[in-house]
């Protein structure tokens, strides 16, 4: 199972690039970890998470491959 | 006929609120906004438009003054969530078209990023819409500005 991540905003002040793939990821609560881990500054940052586009509320399973967008406040118009 | 108020349909018969592009390259040119009011000369039923244009402040920060800022957005995401959006102002007002347009990338300060156009039959649905279109797509669309001061130092703009 694959993971493609995308980074918006001020996230990617933190992370340094846009996008990311990690592999052996079955929720969204550890994939959340594990950024966490590879970017600390990331636990302070306040985002929601979409998932294939829809933005989703508390753990949520990966039914196979899966685009998870991290979406910091929006600041449009 | 029984078709729902507002919606637009086309010498076709179909609907024509399909997901649109909304997005275009730098600022907004006053001559494109000019171009588009004049196309609506020929919908002779429209008897109000509401406009609302979003231009870049060069706000004095404790960072440094305002000089631009380079829009990015989930597009993808941005074009369900505006079509969502469109869909629920149709229903709500009887408005006979909307059109939207935001800048992706370089706008410098002074210059047009957003473009609210809402046309109705009479004024008050065309300028109800306008205003909770902005006011929604503000709060919803995933579009972030990037704030570059006179110095080049960058901070990120925080919608109020």
């Amino acid at each position: 199972m694959q993971v493609h991540i995308m980074f918006f905003g001020q996230l990617t002040d933190i992370t340094g690039t846009q996008e990311l793939v990690l592999h052996d990821i079955y929720d969204t609560n550890t994939l959340q970890e594990t950024l966490h881990e590879l970017y600390p500054a990331l636990a302070n940052a306040k985002y929601a998470i979409a998932m294939n586009k829809k933005t989703i509320q508390g753990n949520s399973m990966f039914s196979g491959d899966s685009t998870i967008a991290l979406l910091p406040p929006f600041s449009g118009g | 006929m029984g078709l729902p108020v507002g919606k637009k349909i086309n010498s076709f018969g179909m609907s024509e609120r399909k997901p649109k592009n909304i997005f275009q390259q730098g600022a907004i040119p006053a001559t494109f906004i000019s171009e588009s009011i004049q196309k609506h000369s020929s919908q002779t039923a429209i008897g109000g438009h509401s406009i609302f244009l979003g231009q870049v402040r060069a706000d004095e920060t404790e960072n440094g003054k305002v000089k631009a800022i380079e829009f990015t957005a989930f597009e993808d995401m941005a074009h369900e969530k505006m079509h969502l959006i469109r869909e629920d102002i149709f229903a709500k007002y009887p408005l006979t078209c909307m059109h939207v347009h935001h800048s992706l990338g370089h706008v410098q300060s002074g210059e047009i990023c957003l473009f609210v156009f809402t046309s109705s039959a009479h004024r008050k649905a065309a300028m109800d819409a306008c205003q909770e279109t902005v006011e929604r797509l503000k709060a919803e669309l995933p579009i972030w500005g990037k704030e570059i001061m006179e110095n080049d130092e960058h901070q990120w703009k925080v919608n109020k």
